[in-house]
């Protein structure tokens, strides 16, 4: 049976009738013409021009593919050919790529179209969407933050009405966290599921493109057709996601990760739980190492990586320039570097730099290394025993953005505690809504082994049971 | 005076021949193309692009490492070399640092001494920058990116060698393995990083040193500058200097960052390389015939002495030559001694290369047919390729037919030997007293008046007989 809100029920609408696809995207811009106009602030590119030159052609076109006129939103860190993709960052304004990412190619060539690019934190630095020039909003309260680095991303699909989708991007929690502050769904791929060919990076080794969806039908349609083979990433596993159930009999809550959570969140989390205990047996267990290390281990190993990727942001053939006149060339790119990047990008530089120069590199870089290893074998461990792992995805509901200005670097970062873990580890995990505390939706999270997304689809339908 | 102990290490760069960069697919003729014309998003830095290794650098490397017979590490990974500079599109360099590809090894030298090698990794060429109107004259530097990505084998040696002409014999015996391996993109220099340090002092570096000639220079200048800094009782501090090639002078640079300062991390765009032992197999059966294998085949099969065969060896092109003489069934022994004294010598004599020169297999071969058939002396035959050699369009054939230098049957040598009595009495009684020299001297005028057109044993046994009368 084909759920009349899936994307997959709209795509066959539109293969038989074009003007359904007309109508959907018609209203979607007006929705989003409008959350622009409230300073809602989901979207950070949007050209109308190239979007009804793309409606026109999928008019015409034979082929038309598994999401047939589905407006799609993409995180501003993946490349769209043509398109300013500048993931959220001054430095890289007026950087068009030349090419597409590969997720956008398998998109374009299931008849989706290309919304808009949406905002998120710079180089998905971030878990709350506030590291950049625009800031987007919670549908649910505007005063607070959907979460972050794919704020843009969760943000729009929660806010919109029309048959939409939108992809992510995760390097240590920046699909779950939005999607549990908005209440969206969203799936999370085993680390090299889905190609990074065109993906503006954080750090490669946990960077995963993902999707988000209002449900796990739609969350799972597009993260089967941006899965698989890609020879121009290598890092690319060459498996494909193909939404079928998988076994979900026996799962545990990670305690370590659920103690520390508010007690709000606890309470809907445990309420969710109870309920799911009627079809599944819920054990808990505990991951003293991951409580421990991980966000240690991530941070180093994350801003190490970040630190060499933005080095070649230097203004030179690319983003944003200035007059060289007169400068030599390194006091030129210490002005650009200097000017255009937040405080959160100029930190984990100093961190990343610092983690691998010569003589602390053996002590963190490598150190941090050797810890993931150990940490990713607790979870194989715990794998052996359960099919899947849960936890609630964020310790909060979404915060204030006041509030968020209060938080020390330290305290912000320790934000990511129940999400670092998974990803990380390179695990996939879903995230999708346990209920709501005083208006506010909150995430629950399940964990699966690699490439274990089939058991994510099959908690998701269990979540989404009425 | 005490010798000093010199210690030199080199670090060698040379691209190696593949159809495509080391991760895109863009073309490496870099030669032939416009500035920037050979260039894809990851040569230029673009966010969002991504590197994909190059599947027949790796086997060109391993077919090095087996050539300087190294450890092949069948599991290895790249690195990023972090430091800021125009020429480096990322901002960091894709090479090779904890595990590259091959090992430990060594190289023989003709002289037998081994020189270790240390390692040989792959790593991405920067691009390249040019200064309009010189280095430090130009208003503005020009950057092009189609070397950016290059694929470059870097081989480094153990600090064993100690002279600069031992480090030039090196170069060659290396260079020429390498064109035995035909895995070197043809018409580029290899680029030389010399270090050198003297009687246990810090190391110096000299960067970017092209070629090998350049190479010894640089050591030889750097060599007497440290020399001279120790004996006025100053102390070497380690750093790098560039070599200038025009004045044949090094200058400081910079101080030296170790290794450790480039904030080496794993690439994580790229996946560590498992060569399988089937793979490798199939690379060392691909393996061509080396220098030293081939000078024992000269050897065995051509009945040559091992110092011919190792000569003959020593850069590939003569080698070749030989065999495609011998393969005429020219006389192997004359064609040797033809390439490695005669012709050598006339190169060595002019500074020339080997490969400055053209020479005809064909026009070679009449002229070891001639020697062979005694048709000509051995000094003849040396001064026919002299003329050939300076450009001559005539082959050393028609050079000596040309100019009566073939041994003639025509002459009338008791009569020229006549002729040389009568005019040089004196030294016939020198030679009854006993100065045997004597005989050398008028077989020397033998051969003057009839411009070596005849056989010079015969002239030896004329004269002894006249003499001994």
């Amino acid at each position: 049976m084909v759920l009349k809100e899936t994307l997959k029920y709209f795509a066959e609408q539109a293969r038989n009738d074009f003007s359904a696809a007309e109508e959907n995207l018609h209203k979607i811009i007006l929705e989003l013409k409008a959350s622009e106009n409230k300073g809602l602030n989901y979207i950070e590119t949007y050209d109308e021009e190239n979007v009804r030159a793309q409606l026109a052609q999928l008019k015409s076109r034979e082929k038309k593919g598994r999401l047939f006129g589905v407006p799609i939103t993409v995180k501003d860190a993946i490349c769209v050919k043509g398109v300013e993709s500048k993931a959220g960052s001054k430095i890289l304004a007026g950087y068009k790529p030349q090419f597409d990412a590969t997720v956008i190619t398998k998109l374009k060539e299931e008849g989706a179209i290309i919304l808009a690019k949406t905002t998120q934190d710079e180089f998905g630095f971030g878990t709350f969407s506030t590291n950049t020039e625009k800031v987007p909003k919670n549908p649910f309260d505007n005063e607070r933050s959907c979460g972050g680095s794919s704020g843009g991303p969760a943000g729009f699909t929660a806010y919109t009405s029309r048959y939409h989708g939108a992809l992510g991007e995760s390097t240590g929690g920046s699909i779950a966290c939005p999607s549990s502050f908005c209440g969206v769904t969203s799936l999370t791929p085993t680390y090299g599921l889905v190609s990074r060919y065109g993906l503006i990076d954080y750090a490669n080794s946990m960077d995963k493109v993902g999707s988000v969806g209002r449900n796990i039908d739609d969350a799972s349609l597009l993260l089967e057709i941006i899965s698989g083979k890609d020879e121009k990433d290598s890092t690319n596993l060459g498996e494909e996601f193909i939404a079928d159930e998988g076994p979900t009999q026996k799962v545990a809550i990670i305690k370590d990760f659920f103690d520390n959570c508010d007690d709000s969140v606890k309470k809907v989390v445990q309420a969710k739980i109870d309920k799911m205990k009627e079809f599944i047996q819920v054990d808990e267990i505990e991951l003293p190492l991951n409580i421990k290390y991980s966000l240690a281990a991530y941070y180093i190993i994350a801003t190490s990586e970040a630190s060499t990727n933005l080095a070649k942001l230097s203004g030179l053939r690319y983003g944003k320039q200035s007059d060289p006149e007169g400068k030599h060339f390194d006091e030129y790119f210490s002005e650009i570097r200097s000017e255009s990047f937040t405080e959160e990008a100029k930190r984990r530089i100093i961190l990343g730099t610092f983690a691998r120069m010569s003589g602390f590199r053996d002590a963190y870089y490598l150190k941090a290394m050797k810890v993931r290893t150990k940490l990713i074998n607790e979870f194989k461990s715990a794998f052996s025993k359960y099919d899947l792992l849960l936890t609630p995805t964020m310790p909060i509901v979404a915060p204030k953005f006041d509030a968020i200005e209060q938080l020390t670097p330290l305290q912000n970062y320790a934000m990511d505690l129940c999400t670092v873990p998974a990803n990380l580890a390179g695990l996939p995990h879903a995230s999708c809504n346990a209920g709501m505390h005083n208006g506010l939706p909150v995430g629950l999270m399940a964990i699966a082994p690699h490439l274990g997304e089939p058991r994510l689809y099959s908690f998701g339908r269990i979540m989404e049971m009425k | 005076m005490m010798e000093d102990n010199v210690m030199i290490g080199l670090e060698i760069h040379a691209y190696l021949n593949t159809k495509s960069k080391l991760f895109c697919s863009c073309g490496t003729k870099v030669e032939e193309a416009e500035p920037n014309s050979l260039c894809c998003p990851l040569c230029l830095g673009h966010p969002g692009s991504k590197p994909v290794l190059n599947e027949k650098a790796v086997e060109l490397a391993i077919k090095i490492g087996y050539a300087l017979n190294c450890e092949i590490n069948k599991d290895f990974f790249f690195s990023r070399k972090t430091y800021f500079y125009p020429d480096m599109s990322a901002n960091y360099q894709i090479t090779q640092y904890e595990v590259p590809v091959c090992g430990k090894g060594s190289l023989k030298l003709n002289d037998g001494k081994k020189i270790g090698i240390t390692r040989a990794h792959l790593e991405a060429d920067p691009a390249a920058l040019t200064h309009p109107d010189g280095i430090g004259k130009s208003s503005h530097t020009l950057i092009d990116y189609n070397r950016s990505g290059m694929p470059l084998i870097e081989m480094v040696t153990d600090p064993d060698l100690i002279s600069a002409k031992e480090a030039r014999e090196f170069l060659r015996t290396l260079e020429n393995i390498l064109s035995y391996l035909d895995v070197l993109k043809p018409n580029t220099t290899m680029k030389v990083d010399c270090n050198i340090s003297i009687n246990g002092g810090n190391r110096v570096e000299i960067k970017n040193v092209s070629g090998f000639a350049a190479a010894e220079k640089a050591l030889n200048y750097e060599l007497a500058r440290q020399k001279q800094d120790v004996r006025a009782g100053k102390k070497i501090e380690q750093h790098t200097r560039m070599f200038n090639a025009d004045t044949g002078k090094t200058i400081e640079a910079r101080k030296k960052e170790t290794e450790e300062d480039y904030g080496y991390i794993f690439d994580p765009d790229l996946v560590s390389v498992s060569m399988g032992a089937g793979e490798l197999q199939r690379i060392k059966e691909d393996m061509p015939e080396l220098p030293q294998q081939k000078s024992i085949r000269f050897q065995k099969s051509h009945g040559i002495n091992e110092y011919d065969a190792t000569v003959l060896c020593s850069e590939k092109a003569l080698g070749d030559l030989f065999e495609s003489l011998v393969d005429k069934y020219a006389d192997a022994k004359i064609t040797a001694k033809l390439l490695t004294r005669e012709l050598l010598a006339i190169l060595n004599h002019d500074s020339l290369e080997f490969a400055d020169v053209k020479l005809d297999v064909n026009k070679l071969f009449d002229l070891i047919v001639l020697s062979k058939e005694g048709k000509v002396s051995d000094k003849n035959v040396k001064q026919a390729m002299i003329n050939y050699i300076s450009g001559d369009k005539s082959s050393p054939k028609e050079y000596l037919e040309k100019n009566n230098m073939l041994i003639s049957e025509e002459i009338d040598l008791n009569e020229v030997v006549a002729k040389i009595f009568e005019e040089n009495s004196n030294a016939i009684d020198e030679y009854k007293n006993g100065n045997e020299k004597v005989m050398n001297f008028l077989a020397g005028l033998v051969m003057r008046e009839t411009k070596g057109a005849v056989s010079p044993t015969k002239v030896q046994e004329l004269l002894k007989l006249k003499l001994e009368k």
